[in-house]
Order: C-alpha cells, then sequence, then structure tokens
C-alpha cells in the first residue's frame, strides 16, 4: 500500500510537537525508514519538530527507526536551514499503525516535482526458498517495464506505484525500459532476490537529467525452513520387514502344506475302504 | 529525540517479523488533519540513533560464504562430497540421489558459521547405490569427531552430542534447521520402519554435534 503525501512545495504552517521520540524499541511500535531519492540536494529531516537527519544525502537509507504507533509530523528542509519553517517536502502526516513495516520516500514526481510517499513494506513470511522482490517507481519519468533477463515481468508501473512478485531465490538481471519497450533506460543490473528477504528497489532521479538510477532496501526474516529431508527410498536398513508379504508366503505355504495332507488323507481312507 | 550527525554503516536492515495482518489497499487514503501538538519549537540536536546506509545498488555485496565441501566421520569410515541444495518441489531440503553426496542446506548457516545450525544430510539408501554411508551415524558414539572441509580448504570440527531417531512427524524442522541460536552441525539421514508401501522411511536419524573451538 502506498499512501500519497502533499506534493511540491508547500507553505504549510510549521507544526510544531514537545513529543520526544523514543531511543529504544517496544513491544507493538512500527518501523520506519527514510529514503532520500531526490537528486543533487542535501537536506535535513524533522519529525514532530525535531531535527532527526541532518545532512541527509541522496540515495542514502536511514533507518529502521522503531516508533510507537501514531501519527507523525514529517517536514525536509536545505540542509542549511535554522528550522523547519520553509520546508522543501512537507510538512507531511505519516500515520504507522502498529507493528507496521513502512519507508517514507522523498523523491521527484513524474513532473520533476520533489513529493514523500509513504510505501508499506510487505513483511509477510517466504515459502522455503524463496524471495520477495518489491520494485518502486519514483523517477521523474513515464510509466515503465521492468524486465527480468530481458523479459517483462512487470508492466505498465507508473510514479509513485508498486509492484511486488515472490521468486525462487536468486540472481535476476533486471532492467528499467519505457513501458512497452525493451530498450534499458537503467540497467541491466544484477538484482539479488535473497531467500527469506524482501528486496526493495527504487527506480529513482530524473530522465530528463539524465540521473536514473537504482537504489535498494532490504528486510530479512522473512524466511521458512524445509519441512522435511526426505533421505531414503530402498528400505535395505529398515528395522521392520515387508509384513504383508511374508504373510502371503508363510499362509501360502500353509494352505498348500495342508492341502496336500488331505488329499492324501482321503487317499488312504480310499486305499483303507478299498481294501476291506 | 533523536539527531543523525555523521554516517554509520548498518547491516542490511532486519524487519521485525510481522504477523501476517499488516493491511494493503490499492487507494491512497485521504491525508488527515495535521496532529494539533503543543507549542514551543524543540531544541535542536539530540543524540545519534538511526542508522543510515548507502543504499546504491551495488553498495553492499553479500558476504562470501564459506561453503562445506566434504565430511568425513574418521572413526566410522564416513567419507563423502557436499552439495549445496535448496528446496524441492515439496518444500522439503533437496537432496542428491546419491547417498555419497551429501546435501548442504545453502540457504542456512555454515559449518564456519557463529550461530545457528549448519544441517547436511544424506540418503541412507537408494535404489541405484545400494546402502549409503550415513547409515553408520545411527551408532555413533557421543564424542565421535566430525570434519568438515570447505571448498577453499578450510577445517572445520565438531564431536557428536546427540544420536536421535525421531518419527518424522514429531521432528520439530525450525529447531533443526535454526539460524540464530548456538552454533552447531546436524547429520540427518532416514531410518527406523520402512513403509513398503509408500517407499519412504518413517522417521529421521538426527546426529547433533557442537564445534570444537
Amino acid at each position: 500500500m502506498r499512501k500519497t503525501l502533499i506534493a511540491g512545495i508547500a507553505a504549510g504552517a510549521f507544526i510544531a510537537a514537545a513529543a520526544a521520540l523514543p531511543a529504544s524499541a517496544a513491544e507493538g511500535d512500527a518501523q520506519l525508514s527514510v529514503l532520500h531519492a531526490v537528486p543533487g540536494v542535501t537536506v535535513d529531516v524533522y519529525v514532530n519538530g525535531a531535527l532527526t537527519l541532518d545532512d541527509f544525502t541522496p540515495g542514502t537509507l536511514a533507518g529502521p527507526l522503531p516508533l510507537p504507533a501514531g501519527t507523525y509530523s514529517v517536514a525536509i528542509t536545505a540542509f542549511d536551514a535554522a528550522d523547519a519553517g520553509a520546508p522543501v517536502i512537507g510538512p507531511v502526516d505519516l500515520t504507522l499503525a502498529a507493528n507496521g513495516n513502512y519507508t517514507a520516500v522523498a523523491h521527484l514526481d513524474a513532473s520533476g516535482k520533489p513529493t514523500a510517499t509513504l510505501f508499506t513494506n510487505d513483511t509477510a513470511t517466504l515459502a522455503a526458498g524463496e524471495g520477495r522482490l518489491t520494485v518502486r517507481h519514483v523517477a521523474a519519468a513515464p510509466a515503465v517495464d521492468v524486465l527480468a533477463a530481458g523479459s517483462p515481468v512487470i508492466t505498465n508501473l507508473a510514479n509513485p506505484g508498486e509492484s511486488v512478485l515472490t521468486l525462487p531465490a536468486g540472481t535476476v538481471s533486471a532492467s528499467v525500459a519505457a513501458t512497452g519497450t525493451t530498450a534499458p533506460v537503467i540497467g541491466p543490473a544484477d538484482v539479488d532476490v535473497a531467500e527469506g528477504t524482501n528486496t526493495i528497489v527504487y527506480a529513482w532521479g530524473s530522465l530528463a537529467d539524465g540521473n536514473l538510477a537504482l537504489a535498494v532496501q532490504t528486510i530479512g526474516g522473512l524466511h521458512s525452513n524445509p519441512g522435511g529431508v526426505p533421505a531414503g527410498n530402498a528400505g535395505l536398513v529398515a528395522t521392520n520387514q515387508p509384513a504383508d508379504s511374508t504373510g502371503l508366503l508363510v499362509g501360502g505355504a500353509l494352505a498348500l502344506l495342508l492341502a496336500a495332507l488331505a488329499i492324501t488323507a482321503v487317499r488312504s481312507r480310499a486305499l483303507a475302504k478299498v481294501e476291506r | 529525540m533523536l539527531l543523525i550527525t555523521g554516517c554509520g554503516v548498518a547491516a542490511d536492515a532486519p524487519a521485525t517479523p510481522t504477523p501476517a495482518g499488516v493491511a494493503r489497499s490499492a487507494t491512497p487514503t485521504a491525508i488527515p488533519a495535521p496532529t494539533p501538538g503543543a507549542t514551543g519549537a524543540p531544541a535542536g540536536p539530540a543524540a545519534s540513533g538511526v542508522p543510515l546506509t548507502d543504499a546504491s545498488l551495488g553498495a553492499h555485496p553479500a558476504e562470501p560464504v564459506v561453503q562445506p565441501a566434504r565430511v568425513q566421520v574418521p572413526s566410522l569410515g564416513i567419507d563423502v562430497t557436499v552439495a549445496p541444495e535448496g528446496v524441492d518441489a515439496t518444500g522439503a531440503l533437496a537432496l542428491p540421489d546419491d547417498p555419497a553426496i551429501a546435501s548442504w542446506y545453502r540457504f542456512g548457516p555454515t559449518p564456519w558459521s557463529t550461530a545457528g545450525t549448519a544441517v547436511i544430510a544424506a540418503h541412507v539408501d537408494s535404489f541405484d547405490y545400494g546402502v549409503g554411508q550415513f547409515a553408520l551415524l545411527l551408532d555413533a558414539p557421543v564424542g565421535t569427531e566430525i570434519v568438515i572441509t570447505s571448498v577453499d580448504g578450510r577445517v572445520a570440527r565438531f564431536t557428536v552430542r546427540e544420536v536421535s531417531m525421531t518419527d518424522k512427524t514429531g521432528v520439530d524442522w525450525n529447531t533443526v534447521f535454526d539460524r540464530s541460536g548456538p552454533h552447531l552441525l546436524a547429520l540427518v539421514t532416514c531410518g527406523g520402519e520402512f513403509d513398503y508401501e509408500t517407499g519412504h522411511y518413517l522417521s529421521n536419524v538426527i546426529v547433533t554435534a557442537v564445534p570444537i573451538a
């Protein structure tokens, strides 16, 4: 899920809150990461009025920061701003649910204006041997296709959208092309879709400025384990014999023996009768 | 209050695994009204606490993994090669057909990891190859030495702490394939009674071994 926040240069009132941000994680906390995906500007990030990220440079991921569930006001300013009074992005409200895992991305919208989007990260457990690939389009560029080894696996992804795939763990040679085409505007580049991990790839930057790039965030610990070890199929060291076939063997032989005895007995009686 | 003043390089951020219940909707929700807060401008810098990571693709190549190539149990005469394996189509550990080639679960710890259990398994027998060397594990005494050699020639040694035969339906595979607890080695095969109808053994033989310093 994504939640589009206020776009562009906002002149909203500076929201000051005295609430201090906690320094340690607690049960039920949300996890928030912040990705700086606006090319060319070093920024400061204020959360609830407190300077939280200082001199934050493009292409950097901050976090995860554990936060109690709630709504947080975020403002992004030039790096040399004295306070959050004239933010470049925001102030915007981020609503974080308990145990949720989020990435707030400062990025250019499709037309090149700075904005911010809150994404929810999928942390559902994966099946054994699988990885999750999340692709997010946060670049100043039209809709794109994402190709794996030259074939589209995601089509018509627009800014600020995302697509989530589940794949066997492994390395994917990924490229990004204008939707409906195959000529790469980013890549091809090897992306490790790691087992038990949500590998989140961001296409960011500006097509017009020629600085499109891929950024990566990973969330691990989502794996499942094998459900068994099937390590034998011939029965050569079995502690039991095949009971059914043994029974038939014994029973069959006994039946034959009894039948033979019966025939002998009949013959004997017949002879005895004849002899008298 | 938190302030980041410098760059700290963090490992890839692990999430607290959440229960599958994080709601997702396709449509963006409306922007709520700003939270009214107390007046008063906040103070400036505070103690740093939030990790910063270079998010460029390729900035953090995966650490090379020391991969096992050979398992020997000298006192029992066991000597098999090891291949890295994942899961088969049913979600069980994949194993080579040949009982002389053991399988190491490549998504879990290695014998050189500092935590968790490295799992190595081999067939106890097969139609094509006969009885396998792991059939000898059932009688391994406590203290038996196990030697693992890596692809690049490193050696890790373990001693047997326990040999168990457990009904397959009773094995806790999350414990066997543990990734974060004490560093152990598990050698796994099959044994016990055989189901002649389905062609499977009913039990797993699991040898738990602890590292020798």
